[in-house]
Protein backbone atom coordinates (compact mmCIF):
# COMPACT_ATOMS: atom_id res chain seq x y z
CA UNK A 1 0.00 0.00 0.00
CA UNK A 2 1.81 3.10 -1.20
CA UNK A 3 0.53 6.23 0.79
CA UNK A 4 1.07 9.90 -0.35
CA UNK A 5 3.34 9.97 2.45
CA UNK A 6 6.20 7.50 1.03
CA UNK A 7 5.34 8.53 -2.87
CA UNK A 8 6.37 11.97 -1.83
CA UNK A 9 10.08 10.77 -0.31
CA UNK A 10 10.39 7.87 -3.65
CA UNK A 11 13.99 7.85 -3.91
CA UNK A 12 14.82 9.13 -7.38
CA UNK A 13 18.06 10.26 -7.22
CA UNK A 14 20.86 10.74 -4.57
CA UNK A 15 19.41 13.80 -4.11
CA UNK A 16 16.34 12.42 -3.01
CA UNK A 17 17.98 9.26 -1.06
CA UNK A 18 19.20 12.20 1.30
CA UNK A 19 15.97 13.89 2.21
CA UNK A 20 14.59 10.26 2.97
CA UNK A 21 17.56 9.80 5.47
CA UNK A 22 16.83 13.53 6.64
CA UNK A 23 13.37 12.15 7.12
CA UNK A 24 13.72 9.51 9.13
CA UNK A 25 15.83 11.24 11.56
CA UNK A 26 13.46 13.83 12.02
CA UNK A 27 11.11 10.85 12.83
CA UNK A 28 13.48 9.02 14.43
CA UNK A 29 12.52 10.11 18.54
CA UNK A 30 8.65 9.78 16.98
CA UNK A 31 8.93 6.00 15.95
CA UNK A 32 10.74 4.98 19.44
CA UNK A 33 8.66 6.56 21.99
CA UNK A 34 5.93 5.50 20.28
CA UNK A 35 3.96 8.78 18.97
CA UNK A 36 4.88 8.12 15.06
CA UNK A 37 1.40 8.52 13.09
CA UNK A 38 0.61 5.07 11.00
CA UNK A 39 2.16 6.88 7.92
CA UNK A 40 5.05 8.06 9.63
CA UNK A 41 5.49 4.37 10.84
CA UNK A 42 5.01 2.95 7.33
CA UNK A 43 7.31 5.39 6.03
CA UNK A 44 10.05 4.62 8.52
CA UNK A 45 9.74 0.58 7.99
CA UNK A 46 10.29 0.64 4.58
CA UNK A 47 13.03 2.66 4.81
CA UNK A 48 15.21 0.92 7.45
CA UNK A 49 14.64 -2.33 5.56
CA UNK A 50 16.76 -0.72 2.45
CA UNK A 51 18.71 1.92 4.20
CA UNK A 52 21.63 0.52 6.60
CA UNK A 53 23.08 3.71 7.96
CA UNK A 54 19.44 4.50 9.31
CA UNK A 55 18.40 1.03 10.84
CA UNK A 56 21.71 1.36 12.87
CA UNK A 57 20.86 4.68 13.52
CA UNK A 58 17.11 3.03 14.73
CA UNK A 59 19.13 -0.15 16.66
CA UNK A 60 20.76 2.77 18.46
CA UNK A 61 18.16 4.99 19.83
CA UNK A 62 16.22 2.04 20.80
CA UNK A 63 19.83 0.17 23.11
CA UNK A 64 19.35 3.96 24.45
CA UNK A 65 16.08 4.06 25.44
CA UNK A 66 15.77 0.41 26.70
CA UNK A 67 18.66 1.31 28.66
CA UNK A 68 17.03 3.55 30.88
CA UNK A 69 13.87 2.38 31.15
CA UNK A 70 15.74 -1.63 31.95
CA UNK A 71 19.16 -0.43 33.77
CA UNK A 72 18.34 2.90 35.40
CA UNK A 73 17.73 1.88 39.25
CA UNK A 74 15.10 3.30 40.88
CA UNK A 75 15.78 4.41 44.04
CA UNK A 76 13.99 3.29 46.99
CA UNK A 77 11.07 5.51 49.12
CA UNK A 78 12.44 6.07 52.88
CA UNK A 79 10.02 3.96 55.12
CA UNK A 80 8.85 7.05 57.07
CA UNK A 81 7.61 9.25 53.82
CA UNK A 82 4.41 7.78 53.48
CA UNK A 83 3.19 7.31 56.88
CA UNK A 84 4.72 11.02 57.71
CA UNK A 85 3.03 12.57 54.35
CA UNK A 86 -0.41 11.04 56.25
CA UNK A 87 0.34 12.11 59.79
CA UNK A 88 0.61 15.76 58.34
CA UNK A 89 -2.70 15.55 55.93
CA UNK A 90 -4.62 14.48 59.18
CA UNK A 91 -3.07 17.71 60.82
CA UNK A 92 -4.86 19.47 57.84
CA UNK A 93 -8.49 20.73 58.22
CA UNK B 1 -24.33 27.60 43.38
CA UNK B 2 -22.06 25.26 42.04
CA UNK B 3 -21.88 21.43 41.88
CA UNK B 4 -18.32 21.15 44.20
CA UNK B 5 -20.20 23.05 47.34
CA UNK B 6 -23.08 20.33 46.57
CA UNK B 7 -21.26 16.95 46.95
CA UNK B 8 -18.67 18.32 49.53
CA UNK B 9 -16.85 15.56 51.05
CA UNK B 10 -16.22 14.59 54.80
CA UNK B 11 -12.55 15.26 55.87
CA UNK B 12 -12.56 11.19 56.16
CA UNK B 13 -13.53 11.03 52.61
CA UNK B 14 -11.56 13.29 51.14
CA UNK B 15 -8.32 11.58 53.27
CA UNK B 16 -9.38 8.34 51.96
CA UNK B 17 -9.51 9.33 48.33
CA UNK B 18 -6.79 11.38 48.67
CA UNK B 19 -4.40 8.24 49.68
CA UNK B 20 -6.25 5.49 47.98
CA UNK B 21 -5.73 7.78 44.52
CA UNK B 22 -2.72 9.86 45.03
CA UNK B 23 -0.44 7.84 47.31
CA UNK B 24 0.54 4.81 44.90
CA UNK B 25 2.36 7.70 43.50
CA UNK B 26 4.61 7.71 46.06
CA UNK B 27 7.28 5.73 44.50
CA UNK B 28 7.56 6.89 40.74
CA UNK B 29 7.01 10.65 42.41
CA UNK B 30 10.20 10.14 44.86
CA UNK B 31 12.55 8.38 42.39
CA UNK B 32 11.64 11.81 40.33
CA UNK B 33 12.65 14.29 42.68
CA UNK B 34 15.71 11.97 43.67
CA UNK B 35 16.76 12.33 39.93
CA UNK B 36 15.82 16.16 40.31
CA UNK B 37 17.51 17.23 43.49
CA UNK B 38 20.17 14.40 43.75
CA UNK B 39 20.06 14.45 47.32
CA UNK B 40 17.56 12.30 49.61
CA UNK B 41 16.49 15.12 51.89
CA UNK B 42 15.32 17.61 49.35
CA UNK B 43 13.82 14.76 47.64
CA UNK B 44 12.17 13.59 50.82
CA UNK B 45 11.66 17.32 51.21
CA UNK B 46 10.00 18.47 47.75
CA UNK B 47 7.55 15.02 47.78
CA UNK B 48 5.81 16.31 51.15
CA UNK B 49 5.96 19.44 49.99
CA UNK B 50 3.96 18.43 46.51
CA UNK B 51 1.35 16.10 48.57
CA UNK B 52 0.14 18.69 50.81
CA UNK B 53 0.05 20.90 48.38
CA UNK B 54 -2.16 18.25 46.30
CA UNK B 55 -4.19 17.75 49.22
CA UNK B 56 -4.62 21.47 49.40
CA UNK B 57 -6.02 21.87 45.72
CA UNK B 58 -7.64 17.80 45.69
CA UNK B 59 -11.19 19.45 45.16
CA UNK B 60 -9.80 20.68 41.81
CA UNK B 61 -8.76 17.28 40.89
CA UNK B 62 -11.28 15.08 38.96
CA UNK B 63 -11.28 11.95 40.43
CA UNK B 64 -10.51 9.01 37.23
CA UNK B 65 -8.33 11.65 35.30
CA UNK B 66 -4.09 11.28 35.59
CA UNK B 67 -3.82 11.72 39.37
CA UNK B 68 0.61 10.55 38.14
CA UNK B 69 0.66 13.42 35.75
CA UNK B 70 -1.08 15.87 37.59
CA UNK B 71 1.41 15.28 41.04
CA UNK B 72 4.22 15.54 38.56
CA UNK B 73 3.24 18.87 37.38
CA UNK B 74 3.46 20.21 40.99
CA UNK B 75 6.44 18.54 41.83
CA UNK B 76 7.97 20.13 39.26
CA UNK B 77 6.61 23.56 39.93
CA UNK B 78 7.56 23.71 43.07
CA UNK B 79 10.99 22.19 42.34
CA UNK B 80 11.29 25.12 39.75
CA UNK B 81 9.53 27.90 41.76
CA UNK B 82 10.75 27.06 45.68
CA UNK B 83 13.56 24.38 45.72
CA UNK B 84 15.95 26.05 42.84
CA UNK B 85 15.84 29.67 44.45
CA UNK B 86 16.46 28.38 48.01
CA UNK B 87 19.61 26.35 46.60
CA UNK B 88 21.20 29.32 45.27
CA UNK B 89 22.79 27.36 42.51
CA UNK B 90 22.87 29.37 39.46
CA UNK B 91 21.16 27.68 36.54
CA UNK B 92 23.84 26.47 33.81
CA UNK B 93 22.32 27.21 30.78
CA UNK B 94 18.65 28.10 29.40
CA UNK B 95 18.31 25.84 27.48
CA UNK B 96 15.05 27.24 25.60
CA UNK B 97 17.98 29.64 23.47
CA UNK B 98 18.99 26.54 21.57
CA UNK B 99 16.51 24.22 21.59
CA UNK B 100 14.89 26.22 18.85
CA UNK B 101 17.26 25.55 16.24
CA UNK B 102 16.34 21.72 16.75
CA UNK B 103 14.75 21.19 12.89
CA UNK B 104 17.27 23.54 11.13
CA UNK B 105 20.97 22.47 12.29
CA UNK B 106 20.73 19.51 14.47
CA UNK B 107 19.22 16.95 12.25
CA UNK B 108 21.25 16.69 9.70
CA UNK B 109 20.78 13.14 8.01
CA UNK B 110 22.02 10.22 10.09
CA UNK B 111 24.81 12.26 11.51
CA UNK B 112 22.46 14.07 13.57
CA UNK B 113 20.79 11.42 15.22
CA UNK B 114 24.18 9.40 15.38
CA UNK B 115 26.83 10.86 16.97
CA UNK B 116 30.36 10.89 15.70
CA UNK B 117 32.04 8.61 18.05
CA UNK B 118 30.65 5.16 18.06
CA UNK B 119 28.54 3.74 20.45
CA UNK B 120 29.34 -0.27 20.44
CA UNK B 121 26.02 -1.97 21.37
CA UNK B 122 27.40 -4.67 23.11
CA UNK B 123 29.39 -2.43 25.39
CA UNK B 124 27.18 -0.47 26.38
CA UNK B 125 24.62 -3.15 27.62
CA UNK B 126 27.75 -4.14 29.80
CA UNK B 127 27.11 -0.96 31.72
CA UNK B 128 25.56 -1.39 34.65
CA UNK B 129 22.89 0.42 36.65
CA UNK B 130 25.41 2.77 38.90
CA UNK B 131 26.95 4.08 35.29
CA UNK B 132 23.78 5.46 33.87
CA UNK B 133 22.84 7.16 36.99
CA UNK B 134 26.01 8.50 36.71
CA UNK B 135 25.81 9.12 33.19
CA UNK B 136 22.34 10.69 33.68
CA UNK B 137 22.73 12.59 36.85
CA UNK B 138 25.56 14.55 34.69
CA UNK B 139 23.36 16.07 32.62
CA UNK B 140 21.49 19.16 33.05
CA UNK B 141 18.35 19.12 35.03
CA UNK B 142 16.48 19.91 32.02
CA UNK B 143 17.70 17.19 30.25
CA UNK B 144 17.37 14.91 33.21
CA UNK B 145 14.13 15.41 33.50
CA UNK B 146 12.53 14.55 30.17
CA UNK B 147 14.57 11.53 30.19
CA UNK B 148 13.05 10.38 33.30
CA UNK B 149 9.60 11.44 32.52
CA UNK B 150 9.56 9.57 28.74
CA UNK B 151 11.59 6.73 29.04
CA UNK B 152 11.49 5.89 32.45
CA UNK B 153 7.76 6.79 33.52
CA UNK B 154 6.75 6.41 29.95
CA UNK B 155 4.82 10.41 29.96
CA UNK B 156 3.46 10.60 26.44
CA UNK B 157 4.59 14.06 24.59
CA UNK B 158 1.14 15.79 25.27
CA UNK B 159 1.43 14.15 29.04
CA UNK B 160 5.30 16.07 29.33
CA UNK B 161 3.98 18.99 27.88
CA UNK B 162 1.18 19.42 30.60
CA UNK B 163 3.57 18.27 33.34
CA UNK B 164 6.74 21.09 31.92
CA UNK B 165 4.33 23.87 30.47
CA UNK B 166 6.08 23.67 27.26
CA UNK B 167 4.96 23.09 23.61
CA UNK B 168 4.97 19.68 22.48
CA UNK B 169 7.85 20.79 19.85
CA UNK B 170 9.84 21.53 22.91
CA UNK B 171 9.54 18.78 24.30
CA UNK B 172 10.33 17.03 21.25
CA UNK B 173 13.54 19.26 20.47
CA UNK B 174 14.03 18.38 24.41
CA UNK B 175 14.23 15.01 24.01
CA UNK B 176 16.54 14.75 21.69
CA UNK B 177 19.49 17.16 22.76
CA UNK B 178 18.84 15.42 25.90
CA UNK B 179 19.01 11.53 24.30
CA UNK B 180 22.32 13.02 22.53
CA UNK B 181 23.82 14.16 25.52
CA UNK B 182 23.41 11.27 26.98
CA UNK B 183 24.86 9.24 24.44
CA UNK B 184 27.95 11.43 24.69
CA UNK B 185 28.25 10.45 28.30
CA UNK B 186 27.25 6.53 28.07
CA UNK B 187 30.07 6.47 25.57
CA UNK B 188 32.90 8.31 27.78
CA UNK B 189 31.66 5.58 30.26
CA UNK B 190 32.49 3.11 28.15
CA UNK B 191 35.46 4.10 26.99
CA UNK B 192 36.89 5.02 30.80
CA UNK B 193 36.31 1.45 31.72
CA UNK B 194 38.25 0.10 28.70
CA UNK B 195 35.67 -0.73 26.57
CA UNK B 196 37.06 1.28 23.52
CA UNK B 197 38.96 -0.62 21.50
ZN1 LIG C 1 18.56 6.25 5.40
Amino acid sequence: METEFTEAYQRTSAEGRETECEKVANILDLVIDGEASTDEQHFFNSHIEECVSCFESHQKQKLLKSIISGHLKRVIVPDRLATSIKARIQETV
Amino acid sequence: MSEQTGKQLSKEEKDARFEAELLPVLAPLYNFAYRLTLDEDDANDLVQETYLKAYRFFDYFEQGTNAKAWLFRILKNSFINEFRKKSKQPAKVDYSEVEGYYNTDDVEGEGGVATTTDMRTESVQDLIGDEVASALNALPVDFRTVIILCDLEGFTYEEMAKILDIPIGTVRSRLHRARNSLKEKLEEYAKSMGYNS
